[in-house]
C-alpha cells in the first residue's frame, strides 16, 4: 500500500511539475503579459514567427491567448511594450504622449489594451490612433511625417490626437504595421522608427 | 535510495509528457473556444458575419483593433467534402481575406488591393488541383478552421462602406 502511494505521488508530482513548467513558459500563467520576442526596437517587442507555422510552441501557445487570429509577417508585423520611457509600467492614472514619424507600411496604429487583452471598458471612442489620423492633422502632423498623440484617461483641452486609457488599469500598448515594406522583415531595426512613450505626469499612487 | 528510482523516472516521464501535451493542445484548445464562441456570438458554419463596429462593448476576440472591421466566417470541410467557395468583395481601402486552421496558423492571406478576391478552399488532401476554370484554390490543414476578412475602416462613415462592401462576400460549401 505503501509503496503504491510512493509511485502515485511520483506520478502526481512528475505531471504537476511538467504542466506548470509548460503553462509559466508559454504566458498562459493567469497575470503572465509577457509578450516579448527577440526583436526590440525603442521598448516595443516583436516576433515575425507570429501567425507562422514556424513559430516555436512556446511562442504559438502564447500567441494563441494573447493575439490570436494575427496575421503572418508578410502581410503584417505586431509590437507590444508594457513599459514607458523612463521604465514604468503604464497606467491609467498617468498622462503620456505618444509620438513617432513616417512608418514603413501601408498603414499603422498604435492601439490600448487592459490586462486581460481586450479594449477597456471605456464609451470614448478613442483606443487607437492611427496613420489616417496622424495624416489628416488630428495629431500634431507634420511635413516630415511626424505626429504625436496624448494617452491619458480624459480627453485633453488641446485639440490633439488622443487614446483614452480609462478603465485601462495597468495597460499595455499594440503597434501594428500592415503591408511592412521592403526590408523590414530583415532589417526592422534598420528601418523602424518605433513609437516613443513619454510620461508626461500623473495623479495618486501613480506619481 | 534505490527503492525511488523507479518512481522518479516515472516522475520524470510523465512530466516531460505532460508539458510537451499542454504545449501541443494549448493553441488548438484555445482556437475550439473561439471557433465555439464565434457560433455563440452569430457566425455560422460556411457564412460570413460581419462584426459590428469593434468597440469594448462588442469584442469578442482579443486584442482586436478599433480601426478595422471584421467579417468571419467558420469553415468545417467534414461538412463540405467539395470545398468551401470564399469570396472578399471589393473595397477601396486596405482589405485582406486570411485563413487559420486549428492549430491558429495564418496558413493563407489573399490581400484585396481593391479589388474583389476568391478562392476555393479544399482539403489538403483532396484528389486533384481543384482549379478548374482557373480557380484560385486554398489548401486547409485542418478540417475546421476561421476564415476572417479585416477592411481599414477607423470611422462610422468607413464602416458604412465596409458595410457596403461585405454584401459581395460569400462563404458557402460547394
Amino acid at each position: 500500500m505503501k509503496r503504491a502511494l510512493i509511485w502515485l505521488l511520483f506520478a502526481l508530482g512528475g505531471i504537476g511539475v511538467g504542466a506548470y513548467s509548460a503553462l509559466a513558459m508559454s504566458g498562459l500563467l493567469p497575470g503572465d503579459r509577457r509578450t516579448g520576442g527577440p526583436i526590440e526596437i525603442n521598448g516595443w517587442h516583436g516576433d515575425f514567427a507570429m501567425g507562422s507555422e514556424d513559430a516555436s510552441p512556446y511562442f504559438r501557445a502564447r500567441i494563441a491567448r494573447h493575439g490570436l487570429l494575427a496575421l503572418a509577417n508578410t502581410e503584417a508585423v505586431y509590437f507590444t511594450r508594457l513599459l514607458d520611457d523612463s521604465g514604468q509600467p503604464f497606467s491609467e492614472d498617468c498622462t503620456y504622449r505618444l509620438s513617432g514619424g513616417a512608418m514603413p507600411a501601408d498603414w499603422w496604429s498604435v492601439t490600448l489594451y487592459n490586462s486581460d487583452n481586450f479594449l477597456p471598458d471605456n464609451s470614448d471612442n478613442a483606443l487607437s490612433f492611427d496613420a489616417s489620423r496622424a495624416g489628416h492633422g488630428a495629431g500634431d502632423g507634420a511635413g516630415d511625417g511626424a505626429w504625436s498623440a496624448i494617452i491619458s484617461p480624459n480627453k485633453p483641452a488641446a485639440e490633439t490626437g488622443w487614446i483614452s486609457s480609462k478603465a485601462g488599469g495597468t495597460f499595455d500598448l499594440t503597434f501594428r504595421l500592415y503591408v511592412p515594406g521592403d526590408g523590414v522583415l530583415d532589417r526592422p531595426e534598420d528601418l523602424i522608427e518605433a513609437p516613443s512613450v513619454e510620461r508626461l505626469s500623473c495623479t495618486g499612487e501613480a506619481q | 535510495m534505490k527503492r525511488l528510482i523507479g518512481p522518479l523516472a516515472l516522475s520524470v516521464i510523465l512530466g516531460i509528457a505532460s508539458h510537451f501535451a499542454i504545449l501541443n493542445y494549448a493553441p488548438s484548445v484555445i482556437m475550439d473556444r473561439a471557433y465555439t464562441m464565434l457560433g455563440e456570438r452569430g457566425t455560422a458554419v460556411h457564412a460570413f458575419n460581419l462584426a459590428p463596429r469593434m468597440t469594448p462593448q462588442t469584442q469578442s476576440v482579443v486584442r482586436p483593433s478599433p480601426d478595422l472591421a471584421y467579417s468571419a466566417c467558420r469553415f468545417d470541410l467534414s461538412e463540405a467534402p467539395n470545398g468551401v467557395r470564399v469570396k472578399m468583395g471589393s473595397y477601396d481601402g486596405y482589405s485582406s481575406l486570411s485563413f487559420f486552421d486549428a492549430q491558429t496558423n495564418n496558413f493563407r492571406t489573399i490581400r484585396g488591393n481593391g479589388e474583389a478576391r476568391e478562392t476555393r478552399l479544399l482539403p489538403a488532401n483532396s484528389a486533384g488541383n481543384g482549379a478548374e476554370n482557373g480557380a484560385d484554390v486554398t489548401r486547409a490543414p485542418s478540417q475546421k478552421g476561421i476564415i476572417l476578412i479585416r477592411r481599414l475602416a477607423p470611422s462610422d462613415a468607413e464602416y458604412a462602406k465596409v458595410a457596403e462592401a461585405s454584401a459581395g462576400d460569400l462563404c458557402e460549401a460547394i
